[in-house]
């Protein structure tokens, strides 16, 4: 199809092109991705494969000083005069020894991981009326996955001892000098800077980050629960069982529930994000137009939603829309209704009225946001408009929606995810109630994804199922953000707007 | 040879120092938690309990506040961390037992347990034929508050709701929670209790709800929930105009702040003639195991001073709770309090709550929920009887395999 004749379809059929296109791009994509991975593995096979070959060429045309550093890291640094490298080197291979070998077993990494296969196999038991705790699989799991992590760090450091070996060799061979270790911490403070600065973000990422995320990872593969809660209790993998609970739809699984949770907290999202979004918007453009009086009194008034801290502010709503509440008393009261309305109770009802609340909240902020661009859009663009004759819709459509989304594009998809996991709405609001017996596992119908992996933690000290509905929330967010980023114009028509 | 002699005698002087200690006493760190209220009570029992044994004197208590409610779970997070002795309500105790945060009750302790508190306390504190806990009190139970200038007949569920609706005012009834619910339930004549073994394994269930009994007692909560003086709630302090409330001891100084001079309580009352039941509660101290013998003395003997009978007329007496112990029961100025004499009046029509498996309270939630969301209201016996029958058959699903 050429271009023209693309032009010359109908709406509908354009989208439905689109989406059709989608679809069949999407078996040469996946192909693709496969053909990727696969390129991927070769190369890290082949990596290794040189790695190794490197190591055996070095080891076989060294000096004694090379072939001695295969042992001792940093001896051949040393013996060439560089000292700050080579005592590092050595220092850093005491301390991985210290670790892996510490007498005291129960503190050495070999012990974690000789013992991360089973995660512990001795039981507590009580000697007399004394306790005695045997294995603690929570700490096997931690320091192991921590042990792996230092026999990588180890690995890739020796390794680079030995490639500065030999290009230390290579060096002296053909005449020139070796840095000297005053050399070394000049390069760090000036063309090596990128790496002093970054030592220590890298660092902490990898242990307050990284860690923690590949320890969540690694429980939702154990049956760590109120049951074999460490240190009385053992736990150990399980596989996929976890997997099979949360989603399976046998009756002891929670297949029905977490389908019922995920669809309302997709409902949620999108309403939560769109709504305020035009609804925001449109406050703006009203607050904005000329002859409006009073405009930073109104401004003012709904900027003190944003003051008030939503624990308090959410707390109050919730309590008001009770069935004992101030709305419910009033209406009665007045003769409205003659039983009240069941906000909280109802399950559609309570839904609704999250929404509503929601908007309340959230209007404020994309109207601060929207005036700010609504006042970067040319004037000329709608005088233009004007002369030709559009009427105030058509502008809104074909000018003040379209610099929007450009402009704002990326902020939906960052508060679609973010409402997705919108904890403290849903928790101060309604705690996920009302429940129902059709739902399992504590889970109500108003309870987020996120609300529901609350409870399971810290109510039911369900720590494995938690981890696995971690694990698919991320999945969750991460195709919605995949898809939908690929989608908005900020990405696609990147110089709309320049 | 000199050096090693001067080692094996100092060795052999330190062992025998570790061994006088375990059997003299114990002087390290113990950390208390119980409830906010009776922190300072607490504090003043232990300087008291330091007195009376001078070999625990050196001791260094801290008592800190977590709620009954928390106490279980902030110990089963991490029992490492969590107090020597704490707090708890007997709901959580199986699960305190099956994650191993609880040590038995000492074995001389238990014998002096059993036979000062009554009957429902002991049952509450033992599982299986293991004691795991030092019953405090037997108030955990609900009764019913009411304005005098409200209510006229508090013996009638029906005449309570007139009274209110004619008044204008609200009946607070907590029924989608698993504890106030089996007020109907057991009052109805179900059953639902559950069997442990000695590790606080559930193992057996017994419950007759999906019966006649059972859809009388759902379709008297249907029809509760239909009245327009029907709230959801069990507390005076979120409670808005109130006639009548069902709540426990807890809530005793706020009703009586709340009714003033019409403040009055009684037991449940009947609904068709038939008296409304529920559980008995109990508030219990643990201790938790410990690695050290000596300090495990210490928790034992402090443990068994602050459920003693002297310590619960104090506490009576301090903060009002009601004792476990039958000679405290039995004095004055507790058979004088209204509200522990009515729960008195309740607990004879009661079970004592044993143990429950935790998913029951959210399933039992789910139910209130949706009664209250008017699900069953057009239901007929035998559509009610499918919804009894999956709430057991869950329950079920719920025991340890």
């Amino acid at each position: 199809m050429t271009d023209l004749e693309y032009f010359k379809l109908s709406k509908p059929e354009k989208m439905l092109r689109s989406v059709g296109g989608f679809f069949a791009r999407l078996p040469k994509g996946i192909w693709n991705g496969i053909k990727k991975l696969g390129l991927f593995i070769a190369a890290i096979v082949k990596g290794i494969g040189t790695n190794l070959a490197d190591l055996v060429t070095t080891f076989k045309n060294g000096d004694w000083k090379t072939r001695l550093s295969y042992l001792i890291m940093g001896f051949g640094s040393c013996a060439r005069g560089q000292w700050g490298r080579g005592i590092l080197f050595f220092l850093f291979q005491t301390v991985f020894n210290m670790y892996m070998f510490f007498p005291n077993a129960q503190f050495s990494g070999c012990y974690y991981l000789g013992k991360l296969s089973t995660l512990g196999t001795i039981e507590t038991y009580k000697e007399g009326r004394r306790t005695v705790y045997g294995d603690n699989s929570f700490f096997i799991l931690l320091y192991g996955v921590l042990t792996l992590f230092f026999i990588a760090a180890f690995i890739y450091t020796w390794r680079m001892n030995i490639k500065q070996n030999r290009i230390s060799e290579q060096l002296l061979k053909n005449g020139h000098k070796l840095k000297t270790t005053k050399d070394d911490v000049a390069s760090l403070m000036d063309e090596q800077f990128h790496k002093t600065m970054l030592a220590l973000p890298t660092l902490g990422v990898t242990i307050f980050t990284i860690l923690p995320i590949l320890f969540m990872i690694l429980v939702a593969f154990t049956n760590f629960d109120a049951t074999h809660q460490p240190p009385s209790k053992l736990f150990t993998w399980v596989g996929w069982d976890n997997f099979n609970q949360l989603l399976s739809t046998d009756t002891a699984s929670y297949g029905d529930t977490f389908r019922h949770v995920l669809l309302w907290t997709l409902i949620w999202a999108f309403f939560a994000t769109f709504l305020n979004y035009f609804l925001g918007m449109l406050v703006a453009i009203m607050i904005n137009k000329k002859g409006i009086k009073l405009k930073k009194m109104w401004r003012t008034i709904l900027v003190m939603t944003i003051a008030i801290p939503q624990f308090v502010s959410l707390l109050y709503v919730s309590k008001m829309f009770a069935a004992d509440g101030l709305i419910n008393t009033y209406l009665m009261k007045w003769g409205w209704i003659s039983s009240p309305l069941p906000f909280w109770t109802d399950p559609t009802w309570a839904r609704v009225t999250i929404i509503v609340i929601n908007v309340w909240i959230g209007i404020p902020y994309l109207m601060l946001i929207a005036t700010g661009i609504l006042m970067n859009i040319p004037a000329d663009l709608y005088e233009s408009a004007r002369i030709d004759g559009a009427n105030a819709f058509q502008m809104y459509k074909k000018i003040t929606l379209p610099y929007m989304l450009f402009v704002t594009g990326p902020y939906l998809l960052t508060s679609f995810t973010g409402n997705i996991n919108n904890f403290n709405v849903i928790f101060l609001l309604s705690q996920g109630k009302p429940l129902s017996l059709q739902l399992s596992g504590n889970a109500g119908h108003t309870d987020l994804l996120i609300t529901w992996l609350y409870k399971m933690t810290v109510n039911d000290t369900n720590y494995k199922l938690a981890a696995v509905m971690g694990i698919l929330v991320f999945v969750v967010t991460a195709v919605i953000n995949l898809i939908v980023y690929n989608m908005i114009p900020s990405v696609k028509n990147e110089e709309d707007f320049q | 040879m000199k050096k090693l002699l001067a080692i094996l005698l100092c060795a052999a002087m330190l062992l025998g120092m570790v061994s006088l200690a375990s059997a003299e006493g114990y002087s390290g760190d113990l950390k208390i938690w119980v409830a906010e209220a009776v922190v300072d009570f607490t504090k003043e029992q232990v300087e008291a309990f330091k007195t009376a044994h001078p070999e625990y004197a050196g001791m260094n208590v801290t008592v800190e506040a977590v709620g009954e409610g928390d106490a279980a779970s902030k110990v089963i997070t991490d029992v490492t961390a969590a107090a020597d002795l704490f707090g708890f309500a007997q709901d959580q105790l199986a699960r305190l037992v099956t994650a191993g945060a609880l040590e038995e009750v000492e074995p001389g302790n238990a014998e002096i347990v059993k036979a000062e508190n009554d009957a429902g306390a002991v049952g509450a504190v033992t599982l299986g034929e293991k004691m795991y806990a030092y019953p405090l009190t037997s108030d955990n139970g609900y009764f019913l508050y009411y304005d005098k200038s409200v209510v006229s007949d508090p013996s009638d569920l029906d005449a309570i709701l007139a009274d209110c609706e004619k008044a204008g005012k609200s009946f607070y009834f907590e029924i989608n929670s698993g504890w106030y619910q089996t007020a109907f339930f057991f009052g109805a004549g179900c059953q639902l209790t559950f069997d442990t073994d000695n590790d606080g394994n559930l193992v057996k269930m017994n419950s007759t709800y999906a019966s006649e009994e059972g859809v009388k007692a759902l379709k008297a909560m249907i029809k509760l929930s239909k009245s327009p003086a029907f709230m959801n709630g069990s507390s005076f302090s979120t409670a808005t105009n109130p006639g009548a409330i069902v709540d426990g001891t807890w809530d005793s100084t706020a009703a009586k702040d709340a009714f003033g001079d019409n403040y009055a309580a009684a037991k449940l009352p009947t609904v068709d003639g038939w008296q409304l039941g529920g559980f008995g509660g109990f508030k219990m101290l643990g201790v938790k195991p410990q690695e050290d013998e000596a300090k495990l003395g210490a928790c034992d003997a402090l443990a068994a001073y602050l459920s003693s009978e002297e310590v619960q007329m104090a506490r009576y007496n301090a903060v009002g709770w009601g004792p476990s112990n039958m000679k405290v029961q039995k004095s004055d100025a507790v058979q004088a309090d209204v509200a522990l004499a009515a729960l008195a009046e309740q607990l004879q029509y009661t079970i004592p709550q044993g143990q429950y498996p935790g998913e029951y309270w959210s399933l039992a939630t789910g139910l209130g929920d949706d009664i209250i969301a008017k699900k069953y209201d057009d239901l007929d016996d035998a559509g009610l009887m499918d919804v009894l029958k999956t709430f057991e058959a869950t329950c079920e699903g719920y025991l340890t395999k």
